[in-house]
């Protein structure tokens, strides 16, 4: 099992290289002078390119390349072309709003989408499953962004029961940042008021990013229980006298689960990169909003370290759904 | 049966909700700003619109805009003196002004920011680095700081708002190598402005908390009632702005507010809009360098050919007010019953066939880029486009950015061949806008890029620029602004009226094209 941890880590590696070199690339050949963003609106052409000397902008793309693989590899992300800060800080500060975001997301489309999916195949053809199929046709067809102004207008606007955006009330202050999680340093701090207020805010845009995840693993988790619900260990159970919830609920969704799982570790990567709509309509402060304000400015420094962070979470989840399908079936890391 | 299921759901989260809503209508809430906030925190590293609110707020000057119409007032400085050649000014500080930290403002400090601004060459040292060394600023006395400039630069004095005053003693201690303390400054503050920054809470283009400097110099003069804290929260999303005033989330939009949200904000109960004249050109451009619009007669048939009172009284409801040239209407500078283009298919096919049998070949789409997050400029093209096809001139519309476009038009032959974009008020003065636009000198800056060039037009532009004698600069001005709307090389629209939402608890709100109406010391909040 080791050995086989050990090279799919490997193998994730000249993956990762290849990410950077290609997202260099992309970043520098589409237009944009990040030199004359960060210049200003009333800059002349001699600050500008005094600023693209600066930060190495005007050297041959090939040398600017190098000097990124090897900042990056040393773990020095470079300073964000707008702001002047460093971009691993600005990242870190709004990486954990992204992950608690897409955690709870992953976390709603999880129990609900094998909910679902179970209770669809258990009633398989019957006015459950057709309902099942409506939302997770739906909640696949759906929009992020067009959902999101839906939910705002009907639970914030209309019913005035949730917050519209944002993380915090700001009548009730700050939280003393301890991980960046609102929801562990609200508790941390002692304030349950501001854990609900936390819990309130993340309502509606985990929701809506939940959404089309949940509609994904009820499909899979349907399929995958009709499929077990015709091998013969289910008929002999069920011959045996196995009520119909207890066999499914123990026998069947435990078989059942193994494409489910590797569909929740590659949909936790989707949710974070597709957190940008979400997070732009509800004023998320995280990583997609950062993305955004990236690439408005044309900081290519900071859209690179998004790409890169984002591929990094990818690598570490496609290992860890690996390996926890070795778990769960270790013939996988036998073949 | 939906309508049951939909009161259940309400009535399960109001429940949910209830504990939590009674404790957040407690706590009095601050002033919540839902402005953009600028990239950096640094007054001299940068200058754009969202960074006026930092300067307004955070930072003093020598001098500061007030009002509408913009008055230019005595802010740091009490007096100044210009010598008769115009190349020394002198000025001399108000007593007792003090930073943040309680130490007291000295003509050091000042000689300290121009030198920082100037070392950093960043944006705002733009105005100043043509006529100005750091050597040549000096303190003459704690009080009296003297500018030796190198020629005669007549917006000299209205450009001096640009530049905010910093603590030199706060910023010392983070100084790294060359960097002026910028890294340090880009998240925190050194300044003496009626409100200081929070930097523990501060998260770049996310929240910035500012409280209330008691000990600033104005003593919060006739505002019996002055905001103690604010918080800065920006939104990204239109839609989402809207609704979050109109839900008492945020009691102040950006000064960009739709028109077609307008009417919605004025009904809703608590909150308004404030309407403005400020000083914002809008305007498509044309590349001048580039065939077709080499050409006189294509220019003048397509400043004939746009729609300007459907655009400005339909599609912008009536916000803004005709613009015939490149200074706003509500400047001086202008000449006197200068007449706008009018929109006028028949007088512009006559121009376009005049251009066809001159050979000019006008068969080729024309590229007219707008700026993607900025709905107006596409609006605007799509209007053009249409009447466009009218006369036979096929309009491509390209969705960009800011920073893709401005950084194009770095040279004349990758400039598109139109773009739309606002000038804003970074100075009140002629210079912001046809000194920079048309005077060929600037080629190569974003302001000057339809590459127009006449010889006169530049003579008399940097005649205007040296002169002392405000008369003759009015004189300069409006010739030289008869000339360039003669010659037509772009398209002006219209003068903006900044729409800015309000919640009703907010009162004192004042406009000034400079800053957008974000000086907070003005305003009061009911609680």
């Amino acid at each position: 099992m080791a050995l086989y941890i050990l090279r799919r880590i490997a193998l994730s590696i000249p993956a990762l290289l290849g990410l950077i070199l290609l997202t260099f690339v992309l970043s520098r050949v589409v237009p944009g002078d990040p030199a004359a963003t960060l210049a200003g609106d009333a800059a002349t052409p001699a600050q500008i390119a005094q600023i693209r000397a600066q930060y190495g902008l005007d050297r041959p793309i090939l040398e600017q390349a190098v000097i990124h693989v090897r900042q990056v590899l040393s773990g020095d992300l470079g300073n964000s072309i707008f702001s002047g800060r460093p971009v691993a800080e600005e990242i870190w500060q709004r990486l954990p709003a992204t992950l608690e975001l897409t955690f709870v997301a992953l976390f709603l489309a999880t129990l609900f989408g094998i909910g679902l999916g179970l209770v669809a195949a258990l009633d398989h053809n019957g006015p459950l499953d057709h309902l099942v199929r409506v939302v997770s046709v739906g909640g696949l067809a759906i929009a992020s962004f067009w959902l999101a102004i839906m939910l705002q207008l009907q639970f914030s606007m209309e019913w005035n029961l949730l917050p519209l955006r944002g993380r915090l009330d700001v009548a009730l202050g700050q939280v003393p940042r301890l991980t960046g999680f609102m929801l562990f340093d609200t508790l941390a701090a002692g304030r349950p008021d501001m854990f609900l207020d936390a819990l309130r805010h993340l309502a509606l845009p985990a929701f809506t990013l939940a959404l089309p995840g949940l509609a994904t693993i009820a499909r899979f988790t349907r399929s995958g229980v009709l499929e077990v619900l015709q091998k013969d260990y289910v008929l002999y159970a069920r011959a045996a006298g196995y009520g119909r919830f207890r066999l499914a609920a123990i026998y069947v969704l435990r078989n059942a689960v193994t494409v489910t799982v590797t569909q929740v570790g590659l949909l936790f990567g989707a949710l974070v990169s597709g957190a940008v709509a979400v997070e732009a309509v509800f004023d998320w402060p995280g990583l997609g909003t950062y993305a955004v304000q990236a690439i408005l400015s044309a900081d290519y420094k900071a859209l690179l370290a998004v790409t890169l962070v984002i591929g990094v979470v990818y690598a570490v989840v496609n290992v860890a759904v690996d390996v926890a399908q070795a778990v769960i079936d270790p013939r996988v890391a036998d073949q | 049966m939906m309508h049951r299921l939909l009161r259940c759901a309400r009535l399960v989260l109001l429940l949910a909700a209830a504990p939590l809503m009674a404790s957040a209508q407690t706590a009095p809430r601050p002033l919540v700003w839902g402005d953009t906030l600028p990239a950096t925190l640094d007054p001299h590293a940068i200058f754009d619109v969202p960074s006026q609110f930092i300067l307004l707020n955070v930072y003093d000057g020598l001098y500061r805009y007030q009002g509408n119409p913009p008055r230019l007032e005595p802010w740091l400085a009490e007096s100044h003196t210009v010598s008769a050649d115009g190349l020394t000014w002198e000025f001399t500080l108000r007593a007792g002004a003090k930073f943040h930290d309680g130490s007291e403002i000295t003509a050091e400090d000042v000689v300290y920011s121009f030198r920082r601004l100037l070392a950093m060459r960043r944006a705002p040292a733009a105005a100043f680095t043509p006529v100005l060394t750091a050597e040549a600023v000096t303190a003459v006395n704690p009080r009296t700081v003297r500018f030796v400039l190198s020629r005669p630069y007549a917006p000299f004095l209205s450009a001096l708002p640009l530049v905010a005053v910093v603590n030199q003693r706060v910023l010392a201690p983070h100084v790294a190598g060359d960097d002026w303390g910028s890294a340090w400054l880009a998240a925190n503050s050194a300044g003496s402005g009626a409100y200081r920054v929070n930097a523990t809470n501060y998260q770049p283009r996310v929240s910035l908390d500012l409280e209330r400097f008691p000990d600033h110099f104005s003593g919060f003069a006739g505002n019996p009632r002055p905001i103690e804290a604010v918080r800065v929260r920006p939104v990204l999303e239109t839609s989402t702005r809207v609704l979050a005033l109109l839900r008492g989330e945020i009691d102040a939009t950006d000064s960009y507010l739709p028109a077609d949200q307008v009417e919605r904000v004025d009904r809703n109960p608590t909150t308004r809009v404030a309407r403005d004249e400020s000083m914002r050109v809008f305007i498509i451009r044309m590349n001048n360098q580039r065939p077709p619009f080499d050409n006189h007669d294509v220019r003048l048939c397509l400043a004939h050919a746009f729609n300007y009172e459907g655009f400005n009284n339909v599609v912008l409801r009536g916000f803004v007010a005709r613009n015939a040239g490149p200074n706003p209407n509500n400047l001086w500078g202008n000449p006197e019953n200068l007449a706008p283009y009018a929109f006028d298919l028949a007088r512009a096919r006559t121009h376009c066939d005049r251009a066809r049998a001159a050979g000019v070949d006008l068969s080729r789409p024309i590229e007219i880029h707008v700026q993607n997050e900025l709905q107006q400029t596409t609006q605007a093209a799509q209007l053009f486009q249409s009447d466009l096809r009218r006369i036979g001139i096929n309009l491509r519309i390209v969705p960009n950015t800011w920073p893709n476009i401005t950084s194009a038009t770095a040279r004349a032959e990758t400039t598109p061949d139109m773009w739309i974009h606002w000038v804003s008020t970074y100075f009140v003065d002629p210079e912001n806008w046809i000194g920079q636009m048309y005077d060929s000198q600037f080629h190569g800056t974003w302001k000057a890029s339809s590459w127009y060039t006449n010889p006169r037009v530049d003579t008399l532009l940097r005649a205007a620029r040296e002169s002392l004698s405000q008369e003759e600069r009015q004189r300069l001005y409006a010739e030289a602004t008869a000339l360039v709307v003669a010659d037509s090389p772009d398209i002006w629209v219209y003068n903006t009226v900044n729409l800015r939402g309000l919640s009703r608890r907010v009162s004192g709100y004042s406009f000034s094209p400079v800053g957008s109406g974000g000086e907070v010391r003005l305003m009061s909040l009911e609680n």
